[in-house]
């Protein structure tokens, strides 16, 4: 099956919590800018130096020009604002004004995990259809260890097309008082019984509102998740146990739901090479205590590197695919040119297998 | 640490906290305390590190004294409905659930709460010394520690209200709760433990009992001089790596508030071997 590739390339950068996936997102945007590409990054709360680096001190979702770099722009995800803008889009004006007042759109809006999720693939949606970039890097917000992301679109059309809120809110087109249909009152009245009258009432109002706007949302919904199917994956992962559990699950579930990722990134690794240095220092003029010290720390890095490249080999063979690296570095990298010197010490097929 | 009732543990994404979590569980197994080990976030990690293949609702005896369970969310809303909120077994629970399911997917707090009760009504059953909560990472910790309290706040009234303000007042007694709040001594961790106590102490919804510092890297004490006489390559690389990386945990070390330390164990361990290693550690901490 031949896919139309949109005229603006997409890189989704996900991976577990705290495997430095905002970091490789800004890297490889970096990269790709200075490969003469107008390229825009979509941050998720990056570290404040980070932040810094990239001239974005506040969160925000108009992507300002990245200062001494000519192709490059940055921009952080501002959740309250997206959803107002869904909202401004998809609703009729006296709708819009209820929802934005009302304190379940602010709660949604400001603490839903998957509120987070759906704005960033509203706001990939809206930098690719502006047009102005060549390539988009996106950062995942971490929510579901980041699958939630691929799923929240699917998840946006379930909650406010699902039977149950149907069921809720009366089948036909919502009069205010259709929560109250023959068949639901007894059960309304135990609901208001246990959890103290209005508070019901309040969220199917505020659910009325929202399925109103569920044609609008469905198709953007549905328009998103084929830029996700069209989009080049990267998962970025470290060789402890959990990320790289949450990297398997990226490789099986991704198939099914956008496209299988294109490459996995370890980040922090260890040149292979250290994995059979035998620490012989007997021939060096040490004292015993110093000479125990480096065999010790020694061994250890050297059973690190020992075991990440077994974990290399195992996700290679398992799912088929190139594990590229990233080294492991003394500091975090927080300017510009040291997050571009990361991609330059990285294996170099990185660029290659994103086709930056 | 270990004194209380009910120990919620959490910290920024990958930081190691289902490994401390189970190792604080095993550790009070091992002072004779009955423990329960609880996941609400990932129950996966939990059981790894555990050495048990995965977690169910009910209990899992995993050492002397030690069990380990999950959240179900479907279990906990029933649990949460009829014992808690005493709904009558009479009640058709299936229409009753599929309302509140539409009130979990929307109204704030509620999933949370839902969660959030399992533990602490262990708490209130006291089958357990100790119940110990692997709880979600940081960026959703405030939403399910504050869920009572929302909760309390938005109700008018009802068997609801009372409730989420009995769990509220569980979470505030500093006899019994505590937060055990794990990080790295990495730039980010470190700046969001920070933010979280900082949270905390503005907004007093549970006492912070312990900053666990994880994969703490000790610098090498070495002789001026010693380091150019390594030979080159490989060797040389791997002490300066360990050095550097020493030095800069050293300053987020300095931010951090004091507390318990926990060597970094590099990657050579299986998640049961790491949780044994950890709970050996806290014999001495």
């Amino acid at each position: 099956m031949s896919r139309r590739k949109p005229r603006t390339a997409t890189v989704i950068v996900t991976g577990a919590g705290g495997v430095g996936k905002t970091t490789i997102a800004a890297a490889v945007g970096i990269a790709s800018a200075r490969a003469g590409k107008r390229t825009l990054v979509l941050t998720v709360d990056p570290a404040r130096r980070l932040a810094d680096a990239l001239g974005i001190e506040t969160i925000g979702n108009v992507p300002t020009p990245v200062s001494g770099q000519t192709e490059l722009w940055a921009a952080m995800l501002d959740v309250t604002a997206s959803w107002e803008g869904i909202i401004s889009r998809h609703a009729e004006p006296d709708v819009a004004a209820r929802l934005e007042q009302n304190p379940y759109f602010r709660a949604i809006a400001d603490r839903f995990p998957a509120a987070q999720s759906y704005a960033a693939g509203e706001q990939l949606a809206e930098y690719l259809e502006a047009g102005a970039w060549e390539v988009v890097v996106v950062d995942t917000p971490p929510a579901g260890g980041g699958i939630d992301f691929f799923e929240a679109p699917r998840r946006m059309r379930e909650l406010i097309g699902g039977r149950v809120l149907r069921w809720i809110t009366g089948a036909g087109l919502p009069g205010r008082r259709a929560l109250y249909r023959i068949t639901a009152r007894p059960m309304l009245r135990l609901t208001d019984n246990v959890l103290g009258g209005p508070l019901l009432e309040e969220v199917a109002e505020f659910l009325l509102d929202l399925r109103t706007l569920y044609d609008g949302l469905a198709r953007r919904a549905q328009g998103i998740e084929r830029y996700f199917t069209a989009a080049t994956t990267v998962v970025v992962t470290t060789a402890y146990p959990t990320p790289l559990r949450e990297a398997r699950r990226f490789y099986e579930a991704l198939p099914d739901i956008a496209a299988p990722p294109a490459c996995v990134i370890f980040n922090r690794a260890l040149p292979a090479a250290w994995a059979d240095h035998a620490p012989d220092l007997a021939s060096q003029d040490l004292d015993a205590a110093t000479q125990i010290a480096l065999h010790v720390n020694l061994e250890r890095w050297g059973a690190e590197a020992r075991h990440q490249a077994e974990v290399r080999l195992e996700f290679a063979n398992r799912h088929k695919t190139v594990p590229l690296q990233i080294p492991w570095m003394e500091h975090a990298p927080t300017s510009i040119n040291a997050l571009a010197a990361l991609i330059d010490e990285a294996d170099a097929r990185v660029l290659e297998v994103l086709e930056l | 640490m270990l004194d209380h009732k009910l120990l919620i543990v959490s910290g920024k994404g990958g930081v190691g906290k289902s490994a401390v979590a189970a190792s604080l569980a095993l550790q009070a197994g091992r002072r004779g305390a009955s423990a329960l080990a609880i996941s609400l976030a990932d129950p996966i990690g939990l059981a790894t590190h555990l050495g048990v293949g995965s977690l169910g609702y009910d209990a899992k005896p995993v050492a002397p004294g030690v069990a380990v369970a999950a959240v179900d969310r479907a279990r906990a809303l029933d649990e949460y409905l009829r014992l808690q909120l005493r709904v009558p077994r009479a009640a058709p629970l299936g229409q009753f659930s599929r309302i509140f399911q539409v009130l979990i997917d929307t109204a704030p707090g509620v999933r949370e709460i839902v969660s959030m009760g399992k533990p602490i009504f262990e708490v209130w059953k006291e089958d357990w010394d100790i119940v110990i909560v692997d709880a979600p990472p940081l960026g959703q910790l405030q939403s399910y520690l504050g869920a009572p309290a929302t909760i309390a706040e938005l109700v008018p009234s009802g068997a609801v209200k009372e409730q989420a303000a009995r769990m509220r007042d569980t979470l505030a007694d500093q006899s019994t709760s505590g937060l055990v709040l794990v990080t790295t001594p990495e730039e980010l961790p470190t700046i969001e433990t920070s933010e979280m106590l900082e949270l905390l102490a503005d907004e007093p919804i549970i006492d912070v009992v312990g900053v666990v510092t994880n994969r703490v890297i000790t610098p090498m004490t070495l002789e001026a001089g010693v380091f150019d006489a390594l030979p080159s390559g490989s060797i040389r690389a791997a002490a300066h790596l360990h050095q550097m990386l020493a030095a800069d945990q050293q300053r987020w070390l300095e931010v951090l508030p004091a507390g318990p330390q926990l060597a970094h164990q590099f990657g050579v361990l299986t998640a049961p071997e790491l949780a044994a290693t950890l709970t050996d550690a806290w014999d001495e901490l």
